[in-house]
């Protein structure tokens, strides 16, 4: 198993223990964001980056989709509503669900050669 | 055929063979020959244009016509070398050149004819009509109005999909204090559009963070408002104003990480107090008015670009 850029989520899934809540059959990440302020994310996170966060709000859905960020990954067991996700699928946006807490994802992200 | 039921429907070839004269129709110049030229040459004549009638004339007088069933006649008896004038039917009967093809069509069943000379108002004779020539005149103008239906339905559909891409869209709409599940929709829209209109995806993302956060700024600091976005092929124009309470001051207001925020918006992820900083950032102009108990207005134009290679 490879996880650099470009990862896809398949892979990245595996590492961080992580369940597809969306019907989404392919989606690639680059790189990794983590916060939970909408706003810094609006301002810092790259497109195409994978957002870590513990909000599970729709407006996480907006903000994501404003930065073309093609993947939320909640953690803690955090879980959105299931018209988050229908939005989510709309968009066309992978939403992801981790047991994990956010400094556990990150650590195994860098581990596994996500460096940025 | 249109039937008594619905006589108002006429089809295209109904309405070309009105419009239509002999004149549009007629094979012309006629080949013609002189009175005393032999049944030979003529079936010669025939035989070389491929043609079933030759009118005799002198001068620009028609004095007859020799048909190929004249001819045939003339090989099977034996007279093929008289000359025209004395086998021509002397009784011409020609049609005019600006008859509409439909009394032409009569004017083939009425007489029985193969092929009617055609004169034209001075009765010089202008051509020869046969109703084969009506067939392929009506086919050949079928064929001319399918093209030009197709080619107008190409160029209306050009014009149109260019001047909706060239088109102002403005979207307004009312924005209520603490509708937080609201957020977004008019981002979500103008992301839309200039996804349509192949905006640099960079550009498009600035224009919908500033419009994100002027509807996150109503939603949480305001008593309500209402947000206008002008999209132009060159520039996003976008205004938002609220009802109040104002900022008390503004340089505060514009440094990243002061937030006024409450409790409920924060535990949202909103009141980061990076949102009036973000959309200076993402905007090409940049003005915000407000003071203490007044309304605030905020104005932001976020220049537009396309994507390399688009038109």
């Amino acid at each position: 198993m490879k996880l650099e850029t470009n990862a896809r989520l398949p892979d990245v899934l595996l590492t961080i223990q992580a369940t597809l809540l969306t019907n989404t059959t392919d989606a690639t990440v680059c790189g990794c964001y983590i916060s939970d302020l909408l706003s810094d994310v609006l301002a810092h996170a790259k497109p195409g980056m994978l957002w870590v966060t513990v909000q599970v709000h729709r407006n996480v859905v907006s903000v994501a989709a404003t930065k073309d960020i093609p993947a939320v990954l909640f953690t803690c067991g955090r879980k959105p509503d299931a018209s988050v996700i229908v939005e989510a699928e709309e968009e066309g946006i992978a939403l992801l669900a981790t047991p994990l807490t956010t400094y556990e994802v990150a650590g195994k992200l860098w581990q596994a050669g996500v460096h940025e | 055929m249109a039937s008594a039921g619905d006589a108002r429907k006429i089809t295209i070839a109904q309405v070309l063979v009105y419009e239509l004269r002999v004149r549009d129709a007629m094979s012309h110049p006629p080949f013609t020959a002189l009175p005393s030229d032999s049944l030979r040459t003529i079936q010669q004549l025939m035989k070389q244009h491929k043609i079933s009638g030759v009118p005799i004339q002198l001068g620009s007088k028609l004095l007859g016509i020799i048909s190929i069933e004249d001819i045939i006649t003339a090989l099977d008896e034996g007279h093929i070398d008289d000359l025209a004038e004395k086998w021509m039917a002397r009784r011409v009967i020609t049609i005019r050149d600006h008859f509409s093809l439909v009394r032409a069509v009569a004017e083939f069943e009425r007489h029985g004819f193969g092929r009617f000379p055609v004169v034209d108002s001075a009765d010089r004779l202008v051509g020869v009509l046969t109703r084969g020539d009506i067939t392929n005149c009506l086919m050949h103008q079928l064929e001319k109005r399918a093209e030009e239906a197709i080619a107008f339905e190409a160029a209306s559909l050009a014009a149109r999909t260019s001047d909706e891409l060239s088109r102002r869209i403005v979207i307004r709409a009312q924005v209520r204090t603490g509708d937080y599940d609201s957020a977004g929709k008019v981002s979500q829209r103008l992301r839309q559009v200039l996804r349509e209109r192949g905006i640099d995806p960079d550009v498009r993302r600035r224009a919908a963070i500033v419009v994100y956060e002027a509807e996150t700024n109503i939603i949480i600091h305001s008593l309500g408002g209402e947000i206008t976005v002008a999209i132009d092929p060159d520039k996003v124009v976008v205004d938002a104003v609220d009802a109040g309470p104002g900022i008390e001051d503004i340089n505060q207001a514009m440094q990243e990480g002061w937030s006024t925020a409450g409790r409920l918006p924060r535990e949202l992820g909103f009141g980061a107090g990076m949102g009036l900083p973000n959309m200076k950032k993402c905007s090409d102009v940049f003005e915000i008015k407000s003071s203490n108990g007044q309304k605030t207005f905020v104005h932001s134009e976020v220049f537009l670009r396309k994507v390399t290679g688009t038109p």
